[in-house]
């Protein structure tokens, strides 16, 4: 973990406010693995005065990419950067995905929580069976979709809310049918809170081990303010920055 | 060479800087950033005898150059504490101070106790502002007597130096200030965060599940500077100044308003290594303005 000056090498719109940063980052990029993430410093002044929490989408070694939404203050100030733009990231951290050699694994990607498991297929694809599922509200909300084609994955199911992309609907009225047909030895998933409600209930009847990255409210991102802290099924409160941010899906209490 | 160092009276730190409670885990966390030992101490989080939750999430809230918290004073009970406490010492010399809590005063004294009796501890700070705990944000700060009643007990039974952490969210922070230094403080620590509120319109609810929540970070400086320099006209222990300090010159103006020493607190989250910034910076303004220690500007402000 070291917090490091990273230089903007290309920064890209997306469309939509979807939006990628590649970023030389040479000692975070030496040491991420698939699931760890950063902290980024997105203004000098004290106004957004925390960093943000942002997945790591790749790592190529001095390059580390982030792919993220501009949705508040913070990532729309991250959005306006660019290239020969410096910022400040703190990282790896967290605790990052398993590697499960010789399993077969299933990935479950909602909107931009593709982040954590595009690395993870880019990163293990070549050694085991992967198969993604990755669904969003619209075309515009899988912008990523090209790059995901280019991973060596065993099968590829894109689900649409409106239709316009893959499958009609939400990921997980098609989750139960592919379950049965792949038969997975793993599962990981990330997205909103509602999909992995979701997922924790629809996977509970097949005999897998379930992961989730979660995300959380951060003041700090390495284990200090204890302000990131997420309720499992004993009642008791885990910090989602270094004891997860990926956590057995069906320890989580999630909100019914 | 500036000479960072500071006498409390009772004891020499090496630098005017202590990390603040709450903002600097139980200072491992921050062993890969820089070497502590150039603090003049290390406050651990806030401790109770039993291993405790915390408040539900959300817990947090940024404010423009603020934060809000509702953390709830999570931690592992004074066991696990004393573990952590060792484990830091083997790594490290700065002095570590406790920051010593209680459901009620009886606790208050079994904790302190505790860690008094550790060798390993330089100094216990009684926290009785943590507008956390109790819904609406009671504490025992907020009342002289009971301020006067809690130290006077502790300082019976423990046989270390004896830090009291004052709340702002009183009327008369100097009356509370000099019950527990005539009740036996030897240093007074303030401030603790403000106690605010944030509001979801939305969902038409306040942000937090205890409603408020305390106020940290640049934004509170001017309030507390104000309280601490009231304090201090009217205070003989040292004073140990909190809040909103980023920077070399922060600690240069709580040190003129008259502490004898400064914690840092939120700024640890967004920078790991600010401790080291700012000690960097407290040495170039001591020689740009001449000074060799900060005793020749403490409460030297001009009004
Ligand atoms: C481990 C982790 C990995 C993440 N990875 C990505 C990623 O790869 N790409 C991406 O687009 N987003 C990611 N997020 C979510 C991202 O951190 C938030 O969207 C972002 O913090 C919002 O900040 P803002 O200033 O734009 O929004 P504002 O609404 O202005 O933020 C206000 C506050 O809420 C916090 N916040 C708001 N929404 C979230 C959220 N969903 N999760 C955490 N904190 C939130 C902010 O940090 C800030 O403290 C991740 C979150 C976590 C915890
Ligand atoms: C997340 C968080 C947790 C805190 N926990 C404690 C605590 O356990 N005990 C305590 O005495 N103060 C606690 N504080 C208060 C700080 O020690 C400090 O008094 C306050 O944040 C003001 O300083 P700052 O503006 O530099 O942060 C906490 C503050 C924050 C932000
Ligand atoms: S974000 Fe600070 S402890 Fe997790």
């Amino acid at each position: 973990m070291l917090d490091e000056r990273g230089l903007i090498e290309d920064a890209r719109s997306l469309g939509g406010n979807y939006h990628l940063l590649k970023i030389a980052a040479p000692g975070i990029a030496a040491s991420a693995k698939p699931g760890h993430f950063v902290m980024v410093r997105v203004s000098a002044a004290y106004d957004p005065l925390l960093r943000r929490p942002l997945g790591i989408l790749e790592c190529r070694p001095p390059y580390i990419g982030l792919y993220f939404q501009a949705l508040g203050r913070g990532t729309s100030m991250l959005a306006a950067l660019g290239p020969g733009d410096s910022l400040d990231i703190l990282g790896p951290l967290g605790n990052s995905f398993p590697e499960f050699p010789g399993k077969k694994v299933l990935l479950i990607a909602g909107g931009r929580g593709i982040v954590p498991l595009y690395h993870y297929a880019q990163v293990c694809a070549e050694r085991r069976p992967l198969f993604l599922i990755y669904g969003g509200r619209g075309k515009a909300d899988l912008p990523l979709l090209d790059r995901i084609k280019a991973l060596r994955l065993q099968g590829l199911f894109i689900f649409s809310e409106d239709g316009s992309l893959g499958q009609k609907g939400l990921l997980t009225s098609g989750l139960e049918k592919i379950v049965r047909e792949e038969r997975p030895d793993v599962t990981l998933s990330c997205g909103p809170e509602p999909m992995l409600a979701a997922l924790a209930g629809l996977l509970k009847p097949f005999p897998m081990q379930n992961l989730a990255s979660l995300e959380a409210i951060m003041g700090c991102g390495f284990g200090v303010c204890q302000g990131c802290a997420v309720r499992t099924v004993t009642g008791a409160l885990r910090k989602v920055c270094d004891e997860g941010p990926v956590f057995p899906l069906e320890e989580i209490q999630w909100p019914t | 060479m500036a000479d960072l160092s500071v006498d409390l009276g009772f004891r020499t730190l090496k630098s005017p800087l202590i990390a603040a409670s709450g903002t600097f885990g139980y200072g491992e966390e921050f062993l890969p950033f820089f070497d502590l030992d150039i603090l003049g101490g290390v406050i651990m989080k806030g401790i109770f005898r039993e291993p405790r939750p915390g408040n539900p999430p959300p817990r947090l809230h940024e404010t423009p150059a603020g934060l809000l918290n509702s953390i709830g004073l999570a931690g592992p009970g004074s066991e696990k504490l004393q573990e952590s406490i060792r484990r830091l010492r083997a790594r490290t010399p700065v002095p570590i101070i406790v920051n010593v809590c209680g459901e009620d005063d009886d606790e208050f004294v079994a904790v302190a106790e505790t860690f008094s009796a550790m060798a390993e501890v330089a100094m216990l700070e009684l926290n009785i502002s943590c507008p956390n705990v109790r819904q609406g944000g009671a504490c025992p700060a907020q009342d002289a007597g009971h301020t006067a009643r809690l130290v006077g007990r502790v300082k019976e039974r423990i046989r270390k130096p004896l830090i009291v952490k004052l709340s702002p969210n009183v009327g008369d922070i100097v009356g509370v200030a000099l019950a527990a230094q005539d009740a036996g403080a030897d240093a007074l620590s303030l401030v603790n965060t403000f106690l605010g509120l944030a509001v979801d319109i939305d969902a038409r609810r306040p942000v937090f599940a205890n409603i408020y929540a305390g106020l940290s970070g640049p934004a509170i400086k001017p309030l507390a500077l104000r309280l601490v320099r009231e304090v201090c006209r009217k205070a003989y222990v040292p004073v140990i100044g909190i809040g909103g300090i980023s920077s070399g010159r922060d600690v240069l103006e709580y040190i003129l308003v008259g502490a004898a020493a400064v914690q840092i607190g939120t700024i640890n989250f967004r920078e790991p290594a600010a401790a080291l910034r700012i000690t960097n910076e407290i040495e170039a303004e001591m020689e740009r303005l001449k000074i060799g220690n900060l005793s020749e500007i403490r409460g030297q402000l001009q009004t």
